[in-house]
């Protein structure tokens, strides 16, 4: 059954066999984290320490561990990865969300639920198989045209997680680093085996560019899809063979 | 001699003097094949030597140990592959072992044609900045057409940027709810 709710200004779909009770827990994880991060909401703890009436020294250990955490992606990404605004705001957007979808994702394993697809805003973390016993099937849009998809991918084994970020109308969604001009892929989707590493890798593709992509792809066991202004794809071999038939 | 012209250019370029690959089941007759490689000492580079123990057993197994690693300056090397190769039944292309070097990771894999060494191609690399790298897993162009078979493709779930999402994506996900998917 597909249970869909509302959360930081997006929608959550989850296919699972999952309890009344533990579909409430998974809620109650992106609502936490909603509360907590979100810069839209002037009552978040982020936004408090944005506006200076709290500081990240007496902050939730939540906040400080997840601060922490994006900064040790800014230093394995080489800094294109970060959560310092270059207006000097703490912005813990571009890992929050991925850590709210793997949380989640510990509940329902946790709760016994072995077989689930949650779609957290296009970002996908599933886990066993369909309720018809084939593998999870995920299709990626096409960003030139939201009707259509660019491709069709099978999640097995260890791959769990697909993540992707784009550059196209939302221009305050990512910052490129310094650099004024549009960004080099309007979209890159990254399959990794967690939802936080896909998250984050996607984030830093759109903002490096090909350097960054070809760095990251070197470097981290995931899989890539890429495409640029000129709608052309770049994919990594390991996506191709995951394409579905 | 082609083998040693090969390996010698790769391993001084990419300044990796270590590596162990996999050789067939048909090596019974070699069943221990030991390659060593030293460097010279070039002005500017510290001095730097290896020696790696290649040793293949039937089982295709392969299985080898670094002592040292040069860095990527490393000019002038020799190699000397003690066994010669001729079996033809050999060919094929095979991956080296992962072998861990201080600089980091490093594996190559050798194709053999004709019984001789054809290929050598790094599948992981230390570039200069310590960084392993895997050259094997570069996201290179790919056609529209070989996606195109997937637009039929029964999906479970839709991915895209949270742009895209924004509208399409979050009705498509409303539909299959009401669809009961």
């Amino acid at each position: 059954m597909a249970h869909v709710f509302d959360t930081m200004g997006t929608v959550v779909t989850l296919i699972s066999t999952a309890e009344r009770a533990t579909l409430a827990s998974v809620e109650d994880v992106f609502r936490e984290a909603d509360a907590r991060f979100s810069l839209y909401r002037p009552d978040s703890e982020l936004s408090r320490i944005a506006a200076g009436d709290l500081t990240l020294m007496n902050s939730s250990s939540e906040l400080r561990s997840t601060y922490a955490a994006a900064l040790d992606w800014r230093h394995k990404t080489d800094g294109i990865f970060t959560p310092n605004r270059p207006d000097g705001v703490v912005d813990l957007n571009g890992i929050v969300k991925a850590q709210a979808i793997r949380d989640a994702g510990t509940v329902l394993e946790h709760a016994g639920c072995r077989d689930f697809c949650l779609n957290v805003g296009g970002d996908i973390l599933v886990s066993g198989v369909q309720p018809d016993g084939a593998s999870w099937t995920v299709g990626l849009v096409d960003p030139s045209n939201p009707k259509m998809l660019v491709c069709s991918i099978v999640l097995e084994g260890s791959r769990r997680a697909v993540a992707t970020s784009g550059s196209a109308e939302r221009g305050d969604h990512i910052w490129l680093g310094g650099s004024t001009g549009p960004a080099e892929f309007v979209q890159a989707s990254v399959v990794a085996d967690d939802i936080v590493t896909a998250d984050v890798l996607a984030t830093a593709i759109i903002a490096g560019g090909r350097a960054t992509l070809d760095d990251i792809t070197s470097r981290w066991d995931v899989d890539v899809l890429t495409v640029d202004r000129a709608g052309e794809l770049l994919a990594t071999p390991g996506l191709r063979q995951a394409l579905a038939a | 001699m082609r083998t040693r012209a090969v390996l010698t250019s790769i391993f001084a370029s990419a300044g990796v003097l270590v590596v162990g690959w996999q050789l067939g089941a048909a090596t019974a007759a070699h069943n221990t094949a030991l390659t060593t490689l030293t460097t010279s000492k070039t002005t500017g580079s510290p001095a730097s030597s290896a020696t790696v123990g290649a040793k293949a057993t039937p089982t295709a197994t392969a299985s080898a140990s670094a002592s040292a690693a040069a860095p990527a300056a490393a000019a002038p090397a020799t190699a000397a592959p003690a066994a010669a190769a001729p079996a033809s039944s050999k060919d094929g292309t095979w991956q080296g072992s992962t072998i861990q070097t201080p600089f980091g990771n490093v594996q190559v894999q050798v194709t053999i044609a004709g019984g001789k060494i054809t290929d050598v191609t790094p599948l992981q690399m230390t570039g200069p900045d310590g960084h392993s790298t895997r050259i094997d897993n570069q996201a290179v162009p790919m056609l529209l057409q070989e996606v195109l078979s997937a637009q039929s493709a029964n999906v479970s779930s839709i991915g895209g940027a949270t742009y895209t999402s924004d509208g399409y994506l979050q009705s498509l996900q409303a539909a299959l709810s009401q669809a009961g998917f």
